[in-house]
């Protein structure tokens, strides 16, 4: 018996030293960098994950394709949070703890960011978070960045254009659920600071049989314009009764009220020929044209083989700075010469400010060659241009939509540096 | 002062479809005894047929009839072959409730699975506003406060003065003993089902001629405020049902307009809590005490 557990000691000693040799061998070929989609693959949100895929693997598609990162092949690799912090800590630490080439991830989503920043910051794991949650509007985390606008910031984006079409008086019409109560504070601050005021700002319960009351208070107070994310029942329901009460006021909604269900709901009870004249939405810019994009889309609609259906999410902006910000983290590796995310995390935001003398780029494989010759970057990105402020919060611009025979038509837009100058 | 005399307006509104719907709910309860939490649900599916009506090119009038129809049909059978059984092999009334809730979720997902997550408008002309007394109404909440009184009336004349009313009556208050009267007991329940299965479909009809817009849930979403009609009237009680309906629904806008609109279902409640406080068996009742739901 002792003999037996001598020589499986031994056997386990000689594996050990072959496995150091080989792990620590300058013969061995380069890892390859991974890049963890920490996000909900699984549970209520589980259409986040896919979303997800569908920016990483056309990223690191042409990264591989122009010859990866300082001799490194980049991959993706699905770390499911289920949407619950409960299992996105245990998800995070053994993540962290299993992919010893972990260079990044993107996420956390607003179900498991508050648990997960701080873990991912310790653990020095640069992250593009897609959650919207204003606590991080003011984030000093080092290796926290956001390239999708905080939810409060569309409530900057409204006040805007409704400045600039020179409205002064204005009602809030917002449910009373948080995520519509989430834009408010920095709507009324914003049209505030604008020189406007809000002449009416209540709650509203949501999917009520009348708001003919709410509407007789509202009139009383004489807006020229009502801003709004409430959901497409009580849309319609408030919407007919102003205009059967009073006729409509010009209207001016969140991304909430861009979407199909609102859409419909709210055309089907004022009718198309109100909508189109009265309904304004304001959503995050995502253009679908432009260089950027096109390498984005083409390299999306080229990866059919891990991207189910890759045509559902040219358009979508999510999709698009998860693209950006696979892209962004091996420009930042190629610009600090390390793929240690403690020595580029800082490069980040070198890669993508804009700056005089800075060469703009389009893709990695402008970037690279950019890099290589020895100029300074700035990368545009598939979603629009990244513009980071102190917080590590790259608002975007807003994009103005009206609602016309059928179709969402671009009007206007508000400029991530409109938006950035009134959030100072 | 300027918004409560509209808003008293705009309650009465809010209370002619509370009415409709809080009257069938609670002659369905005082009847059969059973709190039928389909109920809803019932009114949605009604006005998804009264969708369809308009959409094929019918008149909206023609779709309240369908609706009603659709209620009533669908309350007989949903009666007979879902709910009877459960009653004869002695299913306590919270048993029962479990059941209605599994009822509601089969028709809500039923409407989710044949129409789809969307939004559904009934096509009807574009109302014309009335102004009267200080307060304004439009064409189309004028017909619903119309439909509500004479659907209220109709149901005061066949309980007050026709046969089947009494025997309602008597069969709500002591089946045992409607029974051994020689009241065929079956029978008026199936026509309570009937009745109040009309109303439920007429509410669900004027529900969505009033909000508009309406989806898979827009009934159940009304469910609560229903309850607390039935509730604060005496439930099994019609004409407490129509009292409720009027405070719930005017003190509902008037709040609405002068306090916080996100407060507005909250005092309609606190009223209710006072109420009930005040008097555990509701506004009106004989037959609560007597039932179940009061133990």
């Amino acid at each position: 018996m002792r003999l037996a557990v001598t020589a499986l000691a031994a056997a386990l000693a000689v594996l050990s030293v072959a496995a150091c040799s080989s792990s620590g061998g300058g013969s061995s070929p380069p890892s390859t960098l991974v890049v963890g989609e920490f996000n909900p693959f699984t549970g209520p949100d589980a259409a986040f994950g896919p979303e997800m895929v569908g920016g990483c693997i056309p990223a690191i598609r042409l990264i591989n394709a122009n010859g990866g990162v300082l001799g490194h092949q980049m991959s993706c690799v699905q770390e499911d949070t289920r949407g619950d912090p409960a299992d996105a800590v245990p998800a995070a630490q053994k993540m962290m703890a299993t992919e010893t080439s972990l260079v990044g991830v993107l996420g956390p989503s607003s179900d498991e960011a508050l648990a997960t920043v701080p873990l991912l910051n310790t653990g020095h794991v640069p992250m593009f978070v897609d959650t919207g949650q204003a606590a991080f509007d003011h984030s000093t985390y080092n290796y926290f960045w956001r390239i999708t606008p905080a939810d409060d910031v569309k409530g900057y984006a409204m006040a805007l254009w409704a400045h600039a079409a020179g409205y002064t008086r204005a009602a809030a019409v917002f449910g009373n659920d948080a995520g519509a109560q989430s834009d408010v504070p920095t709507l009324v601050g914003a049209f505030t600071k604008l020189g406007g005021t809000i002449v009416y700002n209540k709650p509203f319960a949501l999917d009520q049989s009348s708001y003919r009351s709410e509407v007789e208070s509202i009139l009383a107070t004489h807006p020229q314009v009502i801003f709004t994310e409430v959901d497409p029942q009580t849309g319609a329901t408030f919407l007919s009764e102003l205009q059967q009460l009073h006729g409509l006021l010009p209207v001016i909604g969140t991304e909430v009220s861009l979407q199909a269900p609102w859409l419909k709901a709210v055309n089907g009870a004022i009718g198309a020929g109100s909508m189109a004249k009265y309904f304004e939405g304001m959503q995050p810019y995502a253009p679908t044209s432009g260089p950027a994009w096109q390498t984005y889309n083409k390299a999306l609609l080229a990866s059919k083989s891990q991207v189910p259906q890759p045509g559902q999410w040219s358009s979508d902006p999510y999709s698009m700075t998860y693209y950006d910000a696979v892209n962004v983290m091996a420009l930042a590796m190629l610009a600090a010469h390390s793929t240690n995310p403690a020595v580029f995390d800082k490069d980040v935001m070198a890669v993508t400010e804009p700056g005089s003398g800075k060469t703009v780029v389009t893709s990695f494989a402008a970037g690279k060659a950019a890099l290589a010759a020895g100029k300074q970057i700035q990368y545009l990105g598939a979603g629009g241009p990244i513009v980071f402020n102190q917080w590590h919060n790259s608002t975007g611009a807003f994009e103005a939509a009206k609602y016309v025979s059928g179709n969402v038509d671009l009007v206007g837009s508000v400029s991530a540096a409109q938006i950035a100058a009134l959030n100072r | 002062m300027n918004t409560i005399v509209p808003a008293i307006g705009f309650g009465i509104v809010t209370a002619s479809i509370l009415a409709v719907a809080g009257v069938g709910f609670t002659l369905q309860f005082g009847v059969t005894n059973i709190l039928n939490l389909a109920y809803g649900d019932i009114m949605t599916a009604a006005a998804f047929v009264a969708y369809l009506v308009t959409r094929a090119g019918l008149s909206v009038w023609l779709a309240l009839v369908a609706g009603a129809a659709f209620g009533s049909m669908f309350s007989v059978l949903l009666n007979r072959c879902i709910y009877t059984p459960f009653v004869r092999r002695g299913t306590r009334l919270f048993a029962m409730i479990i059941v209605t809730i599994a009822v509601s979720l089969m028709v809500q997902n039923g409407l989710l699975a044949i129409f789809g997550a969307n939004f559904f408008s009934l096509k009807m002309p574009r109302p014309a506003s009335v102004h009267f007394a200080g307060m304004v109404f439009t064409t189309v909440q004028l017909v619903i406060i119309a439909i509500a009184v004479a659907a209220m009336l109709l149901i005061h004349l066949l309980l007050r003065y026709t046969k089947l009313g009494k025997a309602m009556r008597a069969t709500a208050a002591d089946p045992d003993l409607a029974r051994n009267c020689g009241i065929a007991t079956d029978r008026v329940i199936d026509l309570a089902w009937a009745i109040s299965g009309a109303l439920c479909g007429l509410a669900g009809v004027i529900l969505v001629m009033n909000v508009t817009a309406f989806t898979d849930t827009t009934g159940s979403q009304f469910l609560i405020p229903i309850v607390a009609v039935a509730v604060l009237g005496g439930i099994g009680q019609p004409y407490g049902a129509m009292l409720g309906a009027l405070v719930i629904g005017i003190t509902s806008e008037v709040a609405a307009a002068i306090f916080n609109p996100e407060y507005k279902d909250v005092v309609a409640f606190v009223i209710l809590v006072i109420v009930l406080l005040a008097r555990p068996q509701g506004i009106l009742s004989e037959v609560a005490t007597r039932k179940e739901v009061a133990a």
